[in-house]
């Protein structure tokens, strides 16, 4: 029997601790474009909308960029035009418990940190920043995958929580011949990051994310296209529903997706979604080890 | 007077907003050859040949680094195939365009060589395009002309 986890309390934890520094903003008169060319190069989610004197008016997210496409807004129009303000704050000395309940209950995947009542932003603190600060501790832990493979030790995996207990167990597909469109309906009702697209015989070929759909916006394509116009014909990142979820989180945080298809058996039986922000649920880590002694688990996000 | 014509190479080559990231990697290491020189940046031009952005190493480094690297810094066994196999699979889809710097400090032909010399240690450039209104001429490359003057302090 090994010996139980000792390492500090996760729900000590500040926003402090997870946040990033670097904030992308720019001026509400800047062209959707611009913004796009920064989501892009940057690889983040959404842009700070900022007054001259540098205070927050409002943040543009992939999902707005999207709406602009839906809406065949012109891509020169200005930032301010889909910006959706204000933005919500939370303090750096905040609980991180505290930030991820105002996150679940406004339903929005980020808050920006203000230091003090100036409405400037000093740092962002979105899903990834929580789940990549927790799995950090996962692996320092002698109970880690990682650790426990490196030294050869058996492990029975009864401790740890596997994918299937913590996905979404619905998936929306699409067919490579619906719109851009459609596509971005489903997406939108969904409140999804992404779609799983089908060919004919209903195998996953592909998927498409905001970021495709972006792209597929700043190249100047038509949103009355079918969806195998812009499909990355790569094979559909997923892991298996019984993969543990640390390594699941493993696998995200190193292919920049924010969200894994989870199959069963093979690969073309999609059965669910495992998200950053289902990930970010189980709070204090992958394993019950951690979790029994702290942090309950929530249940799913009723809608 | 010592200008940019001077300094210049008139030997440049160029990529287009439309070509993948990819191609432009291949594009960098080829103009490397013909020009003889290491590629670090390239000038991002339209179909009428006018400028319209610049490609640096840097905007390559920055599309290749991995996202979350703040929690891969204190892990010692990252697997950098996996990591490529993912950024190459991006490059295919991101165009030039999409990553490019749109705001572009050039020079005229004209433009004083000290001038040239004291914007690129003010905006920590090492390249500037030289043109004359709409007209690439050419580009000056900061190791030409560090190399140009110190010519002169040798005694």
């Amino acid at each position: 029997m090994s010996s139980p986890v000792k390492k500090p309390a996760l729900g000590g934890l500040t926003v402090r601790e997870a946040m990033r520094m670097q904030v992308v903003g720019f001026p509400g008169s800047s062209s959707i474009d611009t913004g796009v060319r920064s989501l892009i190069k940057h690889k983040i989610n959404a842009l700070l909308i900022r007054d001259s004197d540098e205070s927050a008016l409002g943040v543009v997210s992939k999902t707005d960029v999207m709406g602009a496409y839906y809406a065949s807004l012109p891509i020169e129009s200005p930032l301010e035009q889909i910006m959706i303000s204000p933005p919500l704050f939370c303090g750096p000395d905040d609980s991180l418990e505290s930030a991820l309940h105002v996150m679940r209950s406004r339903k929005v995947y980020r808050l920006y940190v203000s230091g003090d009542s100036s409405g400037k932003a000093v740092g962002i603190l979105a899903y990834p920043d929580i789940v990549g600060l927790l799995y950090g501790y996962c692996r320092s832990c002698e109970q880690s995958i990682v650790n426990r493979r490196a030294l050869k030790l058996t492990d029975d995996g009864s401790l740890r929580f596997r994918v299937k207990e913590v996905m979404t167990p619905a998936v929306t597909s699409f067919s490579e011949d619906d719109s851009l469109l459609e596509i971005m309906e489903g997406l939108s009702v969904n409140r999804f990051g992404a779609v799983l697209i089908t060919d004919g015989a209903g195998t996953p070929s592909g998927v498409i994310s905001k970021t495709d759909l972006i792209l597929a916006y700043k190249h100047g394509i038509s949103a009355d296209v079918p969806a195998r116009t812009i499909v990355t014909r790569a094979p559909v990142r997923s892991c298996d529903q019984e993969d543990f979820i640390e390594d699941a989180i493993r696998t995200m945080i190193f292919s920049e997706v924010h969200r894994l298809f989870v199959h069963r058996g093979n690969p073309a039986n999609i059965v669910g979604v495992f998200s950053l922000s289902d990930a970010a649920r189980v709070r204090s880590g992958s394993c019950h080890a951690c979790v029994g002694s702290r942090i309950r688990i929530e249940g799913p996000v009723s809608s | 007077m010592f200008t940019a014509r001077d300094v210049m190479t008139r030997n440049f080559h160029t990529l287009s907003p439309d070509s993948s990231v990819a191609e432009a990697g291949g594009a960098f290491m080829k103009a490397g050859e013909e020009e003889q020189r290491r590629i670090f940046g390239m000038m991002v031009t339209d179909a009428e040949g006018k400028l319209v952005g610049m490609m640096s190493m840097y905007d390559i480094l920055l599309f290749i680094r991995p996202k979350h690297i703040q929690v891969w810094g204190m892990m010692d066994d990252i697997d950098i195939s996996g990591l490529m196999e993912e950024a190459c699979s991006r490059a295919k889809s991101v165009l030039v365009g999409d990553i490019m710097t749109t705001e572009v400090i050039t020079v005229s032909p004209d433009t004083a060589v000290m001038v040239i010399l004291d914007l690129m240690v003010k905006k920590h450039i090492r390249r500037v395009p030289v043109v004359n209104g709409e007209k690439i001429e050419g580009m000056v490359y900061i190791s030409d002309l560090f190399h140009r003057l110190v010519d002169m302090l040798v005694p």
